[in-house]
């Protein structure tokens, strides 16, 4: 069963301002990641194929696979069809540009070194030819073998410069907190390329603090505990004093818990100078400077008030970015985002934010 | 009921622990005392690294009734000298009974305002409820103490015997931050830093602890169960509370038996102590963060010996008179049932 959205004529714009997608999720089928294998890394493909287990093996998301009912092309997978989602997002709510995350480099990234880089390799490459040639508004994201970081590095370099890619991609879980020392050398290239680092929610979970969660929703909950988990690293390890430069964007975590993590961090860092000298100004002040959100999936209080309230708290309007994930169950449309913030941020997290931090044109500009 | 002309002060979490195991011994049968000095085993003073002496979250806790004055109605005393135990379920089945009859003889018997919250063994659940079932109508004991940091979470299917045990003895389920040095934060595993290791309480486990026993069902087959999440922090809480019913609307059918939202079940079930609490510096921005928590959730504590800075000094700044009464002793005398 196909179901599609009629497109609508781009005809009449339906905003005057520009809109930025900064999470789509694309999906590489094995035809086009075969043809770009060595013959030993095929063999290994087709007879082994990934070993790092997906989330939904662990967590099965409830209904449909976790996909948009309508979001199943004629054939494949969701997110492997670019007509599709030329047709249900980019031309469906007008949108300008699209930031794509595929997903597949959280599993791959973490496969055997020369194997990892081999499958993130060719995944750039389908991306860049397959997606990005084919549709000027979308730009990617470097999936890279995040723990093989010297190999990383080497795939960070091969792109640098590439204005089709925007970003290099992290997952929020690894083998070892993301601020530890051995992954610095990415966050390095990353800089050095001139690029963000998004950190997007999954990749290796390991519940190593409380057990595992029972259930998706469980697990979904977790999502912000995840990020908040990252950030800490990055903060207490000494990534962002070490490179004044990096940028982070979060994705997919939600954004409401941060406020009441920066108070934590900066009475906790009141206490405790001596434990992290290389932070020598309150950690709120630091993350505000280095600090990305991305909406989806954003927190909904009973009261959208409230959530006006956080934000406030938060004080990080500039630096909050539209996202859809589609083609996920949970998508949020561009139409009823804007709704959930303060009518003067709605503009800029729609889309000048997002401008902005990727270098992108807005509306009307290019 | 009139005003009381003084405010009554309960204090929901009073640290005291063990001098060392020698305090113990006596309440350790023969077995387990040889095992504990051939082995040459002690407790650790640091708790696994939870509390350098030297630090002001740290400190050196009471080890003794006459060296801890109350200044409380009430003071319920948490011992998380238990919570870094070794591997062995048996000896820390032992080292628990040890531990409450120590509670029990040592503190509550000299002075009758000292309640105890019981510890129990986390590896051996037979153990646990065998335990309540010992000593948990004891009418000094108020509630069970359990790690927030634990191989499994408490909500888990496995665990649900000790929260019943807890539940049909009317006592409270008092979650409190850190356990075992192993179970550092969740992915990152082990930290570097002490603050990483301290933010993890209140940022990371707690909150999958408490998401846990509301997912599995725990509220709804236990009505009756209370708990108090004590030295976590609680600001988190209403943010978190929008993400759980938000998620909860599209994935209810992974969990039939959440029949209603769960920030419902939350608000009747668990309450937080005030030590720490983050709140903003700005007094207009912490009562906000107040409002959005509900000063009703919180219960004052000491956290003697613990020091989390200005947190307490900013919720005092912004709360009424009725609010800071309910918080000092009104709503834990409820809870607790004193």
């Amino acid at each position: 069963m196909t179901q599609t959205l009629d497109s609508p004529a781009r005809a009449g714009r339906r905003t005057t301002y520009t809109i930025v997608d900064t999470d789509i999720h694309p999906v590489a089928t094995a035809a086009s990641i075969l043809p770009r294998l060595s013959a030993g890394a095929r063999r290994r493909f087709e007879t082994f194929g990934s070993r790092v287990p997906a989330p939904p093996e662990i967590y099965p998301r409830v209904r449909n696979s976790g996909f948009r009912l309508d979001s199943w092309p004629e054939s494949g997978p969701p997110g492997s069809d670019l007509g599709l989602v030329r047709d249900q997002l980019l031309d469906g709510f007008d949108i300008d540009h699209g930031v794509l995350i595929p997903l597949q480099g959280h599993q791959w990234g973490a496969e055997a070194p020369e194997y990892a880089a081999e499958l993130c390799r060719a995944l750039n490459d389908c991306m860049a030819e397959e997606w990005l040639d084919a549709e000027p508004r979308l730009r990617g994201s470097l999936v890279v073998p995040y723990e093989t970081p010297d190999l990383a590095v080497a795939e960070i370099r091969r792109h640098a410069g590439d204005p089709r890619f925007v970003q290099v991609l992290l997952a929020t879980g690894g083998e070892s907190g993301f601020g530890r020392r051995r992954y610095w050398p990415i966050y390095e290239a990353a800089v050095e390329a001139g690029l963000p680092i998004g950190a997007h929610t999954g990749g290796l979970e390991q519940h190593r603090g409380a057990g595992w969660p029972s259930f998706y929703l469980e697990e979904h909950v977790w999502n912000g505990n995840m990020m908040g988990a990252l950030i800490t690293s990055f903060l207490t390890e000494g990534v962002f004093a070490h490179l004044p430069e990096l940028q982070l964007v979060c994705v997919e975590g939600g954004i409401a818990w941060a406020p009441a993590l920066f108070w934590a961090l900066d009475d906790g860092w009141s206490l405790l100078r001596d434990d992290v000298p290389h932070l020598t100004r309150p950690p709120s002040e630091l993350l505000r400077e280095r600090l990305w959100f991305t909406t989806q999936p954003i927190e909904e209080p009973a009261d959208p008030a409230e959530l006006a309230t956080v934000l406030r708290h938060l004080g990080m309007d500039d630096r909050i970015m539209f996202a859809s994930d589609y083609p996920h169950w949970d998508f949020d449309s561009p139409q009823h985002t804007p709704r959930l913030f303060p009518a003067g941020s709605r503009e800029p997290i729609m889309g000048a934010n997002a401008c902005r931090l990727y270098g992108l044109p807005l509306r009307g500009a290019a | 009921m009139s005003a009381p002309a003084r405010t009554l002060v309960v204090d929901a979490d009073v640290h005291c622990a063990p001098r060392s195991l020698d305090d113990l011994l006596a309440h350790m049968d023969p077995y387990w005392r040889t095992y504990v000095v051939e082995a040459g085993i002690g407790l650790s003073p640091t708790q696994g690294g939870a509390y350098p002496a030297r630090i002001r979250p740290g400190g050196e806790p009471a080890h003794a009734v006459d060296e801890l004055p109350v200044d409380a109605a009430a003071a319920v005393l948490t011992c998380t000298s238990t919570f870094q135990s070794n591997r062995n379920p048996y000896y820390e089945a032992a080292l628990c009974r040890a531990v409450n009859d120590w509670l029990l003889e040592q503190w509550h018997s000299r002075d009758s305002r000292f309640r105890v919250a019981m510890v129990v063994p986390t590896l051996h659940v037979d153990a646990a409820v065998e335990e309540i079932a010992r000593i948990g109508a004891h009418p000094a004991v108020v509630a069970v103490l359990l790690p927030v940091r634990n191989d499994t979470r408490w909500g888990t299917v496995g665990n649900r015997a000790v929260l019943r045990a807890a539940a049909e003895h009317g006592l409270v389920v008092t979650l409190h931050a850190w356990g075992r040095a192993g179970n550092a934060p969740n992915s990152s595993g082990m930290t570097h830093s002490y603050l990483e290791d301290y933010l993890a309480n209140s940022q990371i486990v707690a909150q999958g602890q408490l998401t846990s026993l509301v997912v599995e069902g725990v509220f709804a087959q236990l009505p009756d169960l209370r708990v108090t999440v004590a030295e976590c922090g609680s600001t988190w809480l209403p943010t978190m509370l929008w993400r759980f019913d938000k998620d909860w609307k599209g994935t209810w059918r992974e969990v039939p038996w959440l029949d209603r939202p769960p920030s419902e079940i939350v608000r009747e079930h668990v309450r937080f102590t005030t030590a720490p609490i983050h709140l903003p510096p700005d007094p207009v921005a912490a009562r906000e963060a107040l409002d959005l928590l509900d000063p009703g959730m919180l219960m004052h504590a000491s956290d003697h010996p613990h020091d989390h800075g200005d947190g307490a000094d900013r919720l005092d700044a912004v709360l009424t008179d009725i609010e800071r009464a309910a918080i000092t002793g009104g709503t834990a005398t409820q809870w607790y049932r004193l």
